[in-house]
């Protein structure tokens, strides 16, 4: 199976100390990854390096057999990353419809706006709302269509569920789980981590940043480590 | 009928502050800092359209002079300073700009020198709606603003490079996780708001008289309509200019014209006092 994304000896932060301490990680093409652990393991900054966000960084980061490390974050977008941030995730002050149309690096844009309103019908039905007016759930389908509108052959997705009502938890995960079926590899950055191992392939768990556990999700639930240190019991 | 005209007098000296509050909060905006040349700049399309009404004695002449040769200005302020303090703080960033508003008036002063000149418009009979007395070069200037607005709410609106310009000043990380490239975004910016001041500087120029110092007086009402319009909110700004230059107006019986100007620094103390975030500002999310 081809390698979407191979992170090795990762390193970086946001000021002179390191808050990734050397990962290493892979994630093979349809596959779903969670990414656990503490607050302040080090799982969004994980999450913010491989997009371009973090301001210093160093190791080996490639997607789809690409050396991305020294590219801008616009530039990363169009090597064929998606990302959705835990919070501000959709501009706004723009339409649902505008939110889409600003996405560089899309061909046939119509026609991708189409399937994004196919995929998510409520949003093609509020397609002149402002994004600042949706609902929690609406506004995180948006972000989402807005992380697919450019193909992207990976998604990065930052607590996704983090800013969701319990009903709403399910439905998000439900769609994370059609990404593969989309095309598209997925690591998921998350607090409720037994939900997102129930979904993923493969999960890896972070403790001061670095790995401390990753294998087989299955595994990682039924490992009685993983659950007394990172996932709780429920 | 004394006032009704101060208020049409008002609405143009408004639009001009609108202009020019636009400009800033655009700048503010994208670029996150407040500049302090517009003033500045606002001068130098002064003189553009100075140049260009004399060569042509056309308006339009010199309103696209104003605009074209602003917009190099701007681009090259752009080129040459502020785009090498990028990712500076916003306080850097505006002592700069306070820097490239004095370059741009020692130049003007150099190049014109210190001197004032007038704007060569023929007379023309004023048009009377009843008591009010409007200039019909006051429509044209006025007209000349609405298509202007008009241009620049088009393409903040219905174009690509608009939208992505909305797209940065709303959500600057997640603008470039879109794919959004800031160097493009930033070039339109500093074009569309060098056309912008360069109008604004010719409608001033053509108000009043032409000096090295013209816009610099423009400085402190356009901020004050800035924040009074709500920081970043483009209609905000040009609603705020039009109240600000009413209210100047207004207050001319009053304070008498001296003193005009500190309308804007009352305006601009109560708002941030009562509402800081302006007429059209949004809360800021604190996290």
């Amino acid at each position: 199976m081809t390698t979407v994304l191979d992170i090795a000896a990762l390193r970086g932060g946001y000021g002179e100390v390191d808050i990734l301490d050397g990962i290493d990680l892979t994630l093979a093409e349809g596959e779903i990854l969670t990414v656990a652990g503490t607050n302040g393991a080090g799982k969004s900054t994980l999450a913010k390096a491989i997009v371009g966000l973090l301001p210093r960084v160093a190791g080996t980061l490639r997607v789809a057999g690409r050396d991305i490390l020294s590219l801008p974050a616009h530039a990363r977008a169009a090597s064929g990353i998606g990302y959705v941030p835990q919070v501000a995730n959709v501009f706004g002050a723009l339409s649902i419809l505008e939110n889409l149309q600003v996405v560089a690096g899309v061909k046939d844009r119509k026609g991708r706006i189409d399937e994004m309103f196919g995929l998510f019908p409520l949003l093609g039905e509020r397609r002149r709302a402002r994004a600042g007016s949706l609902s929690g759930g609406e506004r995180q389908q948006l972000a989402f269509a807005r992380a697919l509108m450019a193909r992207p052959r990976l998604m990065v997705l930052d607590e996704p569920t983090a800013a969701l009502s319990p009903a709403k938890v399910e439905d998000a995960f439900r769609l994370i789980a059609r990404m593969p079926a989309l095309g598209v590899s997925t690591l998921i950055v998350e607090q409720r981590a037994r939900q997102s191992l129930a979904i993923s392939h493969r999960g890896c768990i972070l403790d001061g940043g670095r790995v401390a556990l990753q294998g087989d999700a299955a595994t990682l639930l039924a490992d009685e480590r993983a659950a007394d240190l990172y996932l709780g019991r429920h | 009928m004394f006032y009704a005209q101060l208020v049409v007098n008002g609405l143009l000296q408004g639009l001009i502050v609108g202009l020019a509050a636009l400009a800033i909060t655009l700048v503010f905006g994208i670029g996150r800092f407040a500049n302090a040349a517009t003033g500045d700049a606002m001068t130098f399309g002064a003189y553009a359209a100075l140049l260009g009404h004399g060569l042509t004695g056309s308006l339009a002449a010199a309103g696209l002079a104003a605009m074209a040769a602003t917009a190099a200005l701007s681009l090259g302020s752009y080129a040459l300073v502020f785009r090498r303090l990028a990712g500076r703080s916003a306080v850097a960033l505006l002592v700069a700009s306070i820097g490239v508003g004095f370059a741009i008036r020692a130049g003007l002063g150099l190049g014109f020198g210190h001197g004032q000149q007038l704007f060569s418009v023929p007379l023309v009979r004023p048009i009377r709606l009843g008591e009010v007395i409007v200039n019909p070069f006051d429509l044209q200037l006025a007209a000349v603003a609405a298509v202007m607005l008009a241009a620049v709410f088009g393409l903040l609106h219905l174009t690509p490079i608009g939208r992505r310009m909305r797209a940065v000043a709303d959500n600057r990380d997640l603008a470039l996780v879109s794919g959004i490239r800031p160097e493009r975004v930033m070039v339109a910016l500093w074009l569309l708001v060098g056309a912008v001041t360069g109008i604004a500087g010719m409608m001033l120029g053509m108000k009043t008289v032409v000096s090295p110092d013209l816009g610099w007086e423009m400085l402190l009402p356009a901020f004050a309509a800035t924040i009074l319009g709500g920081i970043g909110s483009p209609l905000g700004a040009l609603l705020a200019g039009l109240l600000l230059g009413v209210a100047q107006e207004l207050s001319t019986p009053f304070v008498g014209f001296t003193y005009k100007l500190a309308i804007s620094f009352v305006v601009l103390l109560a708002v941030l006092l009562v509402r800081p975030r302006g007429l059209f500002g949004r809360i800021e999310g604190v996290r």
